[in-house]
Parts: structure tokens; C-alpha cells; sequence
């Protein structure tokens, strides 16, 4: 028992069981494919569909005209499939010319794992789909999966081979080297041809032709130029979107980047999620970093699909794709906008906390000022310098550390007297208070000498509030100051009688004047 | 290069001629057509035949009436215009001069 469908073929109806049916319909939709959808295309499938009707009526000579599967495959042998035609025809087709068919990227239906990207590549570069998949399978693994990020855009993007014509275009002129250069070489020719018929129509005819025949040329050239160019831009954007993408998300995922000091357009070269854990919470970093993937994503992504475009030549729904993209741009920089701002909120409180210290060395006439070593100097890693501050990677950790300022006053006591003030931000004075507190600076004293730490810290997990630590030596009239040649790292602009700078002012001892600081002469 | 290929141009060229020829005199429907080239062994599947006939059609070689038949729908019946007997007739001597050439060349070379 079959199930039939009733049909009509140019004018005369005929009962079809399913399965002939559906070869039938395939078979047409094949030839129309092949013949196109012109009027000259329309005009010859009626043409065939009337001779079907016309072989079916002949074959079925009992009443009720029972088309089967075997009469189908008759007729398909009968009049032949779009592959027959061009045997026949030889390397010309009569309706679209195939060797003049440019090759398209297309997905390849038919030789599919996934998406049948691989397929089509393969098609396009002529070579074993197989390798292809192997060296494909091979970069997902190098590339922490941005070539699966890559197919996937090459899966929504590149469009199926359904017909005949799409698949010979998949498969089209070999693009080897050979090919490249031989119709590089035509354009080329072209150019002559239309060069030479300008000096022809200059020599004979004079006035409009001649500017048409300019025109020819230089629009010739202008071509040749373009083509090379766009392939060229198309092969850059494809490699800088590429390993800008790789470089981005491996700094995202891993918080390293490996493609550090590759000869790229574009490579990161800060540790995203790490750098921001030291000025905002993680729920807020790990919004915002979804925020800023999508904002610098996308615009790789499109130089990716764009550079794609370029060099294979593929045809999509441009409109949809830039669309959506810009949209989703814009709602990732709105919230980043509306996340920043919400950021902004946590400096907007200044709190400070001063210790003062008065050092209690009646017979001391002059203090020392030194700087401690540098503990960090030798293996620390600079991750970020902003502003006098530094974050460091010490031992695996990520470390903040601060410059303090340095500046000496008068005292307005006998004492010598050592100010130490720590400022922070924050969105209470509270909050601001709390993380001045958290600010941790060390310095010594031993007998006269004073030893400063050349950095303050910041203590573990707390975040960057604009901390700063102010140091003032307050000096009474009539003492010295000796400022160690090291101190020259966080003194800062210290007023003097000499107006002598800051770097001037270390290896020497200043006597405190009633006018202010003065040089002070060394007896011998 | 292939066989099949410079047979199946050497064939396209003749092809057009023949259908001609097939037309010379009197109008024919597809499938007569079909059946003289089929017996002449010129084309094997009948689509080859339809893209053709169009092409000649839309070239102002031949012309077509609908005719009704005794069964099933009714025939397109193609048949040579003017120009058409005029190329037939320019194609008839070329033919003619080509198989001279080709003797000629075979004959000098035995």
C-alpha cells in the first residue's frame, strides 16, 4: 500500500506516490536551479515538464495514470540531470557559464560533521575535508577555542550550498597560486586591451571617445589595484581579528596572555581580570568584564567576519548580522557605562587619618632622613604603574603598593616631629576612613636616623581608593635635616631658602632658618 | 584536455545545425525532434535538447505555434523563420566546406 498524491504536470493531472513524488519534485527543483530563474529558464522547464507529462501519459495507458518511483527514475534518465547537460555541452553550460564562475565559500551540506564548514573549506581550498578537520581539532586545542569561536561565526555566517549552482560555485575554479596569477594575469591583459583601444581611438577619433576610452583604463587598473588591495586588507583583518581574539580571550579566561610580543595590530598586554580585582568587587568585575569582552569582542569578531568576507567572497544577510552586532555593542557599553558610574560612587568621600610622633632625642642637633632597600626591586613584577602607584606580582601575589610623599616643615615646638598622613577615598567618609586605616607604612627609628620604607601597602583585598601617604618631618628652628641620597625617591617639592629643586637637596644636611630651610655649611 | 570535452563541442556545433535541418521543410513538436536526433545518435538525455531550442527560438531562427492534440495537452510545433532558412542555408555550405577540409587534410597525409 502507497500513499499517492495528485499532481498536475503542464495541464494534465496524474496520481503520484509519495516516494516518486518526491524525487520528482527534487529533480525539478534541480533543473531549475540549473536552468535558472529567467524567462529563458522558465520557458525551458515548462518545455521539459510538458514532455514529462507527455512520456507519463504514454506510459501509463490504463485510466487511472498511477505515476511510480520507476517511472520517475525512467524519466530522470530520459531527459537527463544537470551534470548530464554539461557532459554533453562540454566545459560550456548553456545557461550560466561555469568557467567563468568565481569560487564562493559556501557550507557544504553534504560532506558535514557540524556545520559542514570544514566541508566547505575543504571545497574551497581543494583538499581532504578529513585534514582540514584534524588541523581544525588541533587549533581548538592550541588556541584555548577560539577557532571554535572562529567556525561558529563561519557556521551563522557562511551560507549553505542547497543548489546545483551553489555547490559548483563551492567548488568553482580552483583557487591554487596558478589560478590566482592567471586571472591576475587576464585582468592584467584586460587593462592592455583597454589601453591599447584608448591609443587606437586617440590616433583616429578625437573628442568624446577618448574620454570614455580613459576612463576604461584607468577604471581597469583602478579594478586590479582594488582586488589586490581588498584581499590584502581582507587577509590582515583576518589575522589581527584572529589572534587579537585569541590574545583578548586567553587574557579574559586565563589571566595571561600568551601572544605577548607577537608581531600583532593589537595585543593585550595588561591581566584583565586581576587588574580590575584591586578597584571593584567580583560580582561587579565579572559583569563588567563580560561588558568589556563584548565591547572589544565584537569589533574583532566583525574584523574576523569582515576580512572572511573579503577574501572568500561569501554571500550572507549582511544587514541582520551588522545590526545585531552593533546592538549588542551598545547594550554592553551602556552597562559598562551605567557600572562605571556606579564605580565612580566609591571615591566620593576623602577621609585621613595622622599619626603624629615626636621623636624625643634632646641632644640629637641633626636627623637623619633614610631610605629603607627596596624589597620589591629585584623580583617583582610590574603589572601596572598609575599615578605613583604600583600593583606587583610578589611570590604569586598580586601585591598594591603606593609612593609616599615626603616634605619638611617647621616645627613649631623644641621637637623634631614625624607626621604621618594616610588619605583614602571612599563612599562614606566611613568607608573612606576604613580604607585609610588599611593603608599599612612602615618607618624606623634608630638613634637619630630615620628609615622610611619607599613604598606604603595596601592590605590583602583591599581595593584601590586613591589611598596616598603624606609624610611631614617637622624640623625646629635652629636643628638640621640630612637627607640621604636615596630620599630623593618620595620627597617632594620641599621648600627651601635656596629654592634649590628636590634633586639638589639629597647628600646635603639643612639647617632650619627662621626664613626656612638653608644649607648648611660643613665645618671641617 | 578531454576526450569528451572535444567531442561535445565538435557535437554542440552540429547539434544547432541539425535541429535546423531537422526543421527544414516541416514544423515539428519536441518530441518529433527529439526522436530524428535520438536515431542520429546526437544527444543522449533529452534536456539538452530544450535549452536549445529556446536559445535558436529567442535568436529568431525558429518560431513556434500551439497546436492541439489528439492526446493530452497541446504541442508547441517549432519551425524556421526567414533568418532561420537563411542561417540554415550559411551553415549548410560551411558544413559543407568543413567536411572538404577535413578530407583534404586526411587525404594528404596518406
Amino acid at each position: 500500500m502507497k500513499k499517492t498524491f495528485t499532481i498536475n504536470i503542464s495541464g494534465t493531472i496524474f496520481h503520484i506516490e509519495e516516494d516518486a513524488y518526491e524525487i520528482l519534485q527534487k529533480y525539478l527543483v534541480n533543473l531549475k536551479n540549473h536552468f535558472g530563474s529567467g524567462e529563458e529558464g522558465k520557458e525551458i522547464i515548462a518545455d521539459i515538464e510538458a514532455r514529462i507529462a507527455e512520456i507519463f501519459s504514454e506510459k501509463s495507458s490504463d485510466e487511472r495514470m498511477v505515476v511510480t518511483i520507476e517511472m520517475v527514475n525512467e524519466i530522470v534518465e530520459i531527459m537527463g540531470t544537470p551534470e548530464d547537460f554539461a557532459e554533453e555541452e562540454g566545459e560550456e553550460e548553456p545557461v550560466i557559464d561555469e568557467a567563468k564562475r568565481k569560487r564562493r565559500l559556501y557550507r557544504d551540506p553534504e560532506h558535514r560533521v557540524l556545520g559542514g564548514v570544514c566541508g566547505g573549506l575543504s571545497a574551497y581550498f581543494n583538499m581532504d575535508p578529513v585534514i582540514l578537520r584534524i588541523i581544525f581539532v588541533v587549533l581548538i586545542f592550541a588556541t584555548s577555542s577560539v577557532a571554535l569561536l572562529a567556525y561558529i561565526i563561519l557556521w551563522i555566517a557562511v551560507p549553505k550550498a542547497i543548489n546545483t549552482t551553489q555547490r559548483l560555485e563551492m567548488r568553482g575554479q580552483e583557487a591554487t597560486v596558478k589560478n590566482i596569477e592567471k586571472s591576475i594575469k587576464e585582468e592584467v591583459a584586460e587593462v592592455k586591451e583597454s589601453y591599447k583601444k584608448f591609443k587606437e581611438s586617440d590616433t583616429f577619433s578625437k573628442g568624446k571617445k577618448n574620454v570614455e576610452g580613459a576612463g576604461d583604463v584607468i577604471y581597469n587598473i583602478f579594478k586590479v589595484l582594488l582586488k589586490v588591495i581588498v584581499v590584502i586588507i581582507g587577509v590582515v583583518l583576518i589575522i589581527s581579528g584572529f589572534f587579537g581574539l585569541l590574545g583578548f580571550i586567553s587574557t579574559l579566561a586565563i589571566g595571561h596572555s600568551f601572544v605577548d610580543g607577537w608581531p600583532l595590530i593589537w595585543s593585550p598586554d595588561i591581566q584583565v581580570p586581576g587588574f580590575f580585582n584591586h578597584f571593584v568587587e567580583p560580582g561587579t568585575v565579572t559583569f563588567g568584564l563580560i561588558s568589556i569582552g563584548i565591547l572589544v569582542g565584537i569589533p574583532m569578531l566583525a574584523m574576523l567576519f569582515i576580512g572572511t568576507k573579503l577574501v572568500f567572497r561569501y554571500k550572507t544577510n549582511n544587514a541582520a548580522i551588522g545590526l545585531s552586532m552593533v546592538g549588542v555593542w551598545l547594550i554592553a557599553l551602556v552597562s559598562l557605562i551605567v557600572v562605571s558610574a556606579g564605580q565612580i560612587g566609591n571615591y566620593k568621600s576623602q577621609s585621613s587619618i595622622t599619626v603624629n610622633k615626636t621623636i624625643s632625642c634632646d641632644s640629637c642637633q641633626t636627623l637623619y632622613l633614610k631610605l629603607a632597600d627596596d624589597k620589591y626591586d629585584d623580583y617583582a613584577e610590574l603589572d601596572l604603574d598609575i599615578n605613583n602607584f604600583k600593583i606587583m606580582i610578589i611570590d604569586g601575589d598580586e601585591v598594591m603598593i603606593g609612593e609616599p610623599n615626603l616634605d619638611i616643615v617647621k616645627s613649631g615646638s623644641d621637637n623634631f616631629i614625624v607626621s604621618v598622613k594616610k588619605t583614602a577615598r571612599g563612599k562614606t567618609r566611613e568607608d573612606a576612613k576604613e580604607s585609610a586605616e588599611d593603608i599599612i607604612y612602615i618607618s624606623e627609628l634608630n638613634d637619630s636616623t630615620l628609615i622610611f620604607d619607599p613604598y606604603f601597602l595596601i592590605e590583602e583585598n583591599g581595593k584601590w581608593r586613591n589611598q596616598e601617604v603624606d609624610i611631614t618631618i617637622k624640623i625646629p628652628e635652629g636643628k638640621a635635616v640630612f637627607l640621604g641620597e636615596d630620599m630623593i625617591k618620595i620627597i617632594y617639592d620641599i621648600d627651601n631658602v635656596s629654592n634649590t629643586w628636590d634633586a639638589d637637596m639629597v647628600g646635603k644636611t639643612w639647617e632650619m632658618t627662621s626664613d626656612g630651610l638653608d644649607l648648611k655649611e660643613i665645618e671641617e | 584536455m578531454k576526450i569528451e570535452n572535444a567531442k561535445a563541442q565538435m557535437r554542440k556545433g552540429v547539434l544547432e545545425y541539425c535541429i535546423l535541418l531537422v526543421l527544414d521543410g516541416k514544423p515539428l513538436y519536441a518530441s518529433n525532434i527529439i526522436q530524428a536526433l535520438k536515431e542520429a545518435k546526437l544527444i543522449v538525455v533529452e534536456g539538452t535538447l530544450y535549452p536549445l531550442l529556446t536559445r535558436l527560438k529567442n535568436a529568431g531562427l525558429l518560431t513556434y505555434r500551439w497546436e492541439e492534440s489528439t492526446q493530452g495537452p497541446p504541442r508547441k510545433y517549432y519551425e524556421l523563420t526567414d533568418s532561420g532558412r537563411k542561417f540554415l542555408g550559411n551553415l549548410e555550405n560551411s558544413w559543407g566546406e568543413l567536411v572538404e577540409s577535413v578530407a583534404t587534410v586526411k587525404n594528404s597525409r596518406a
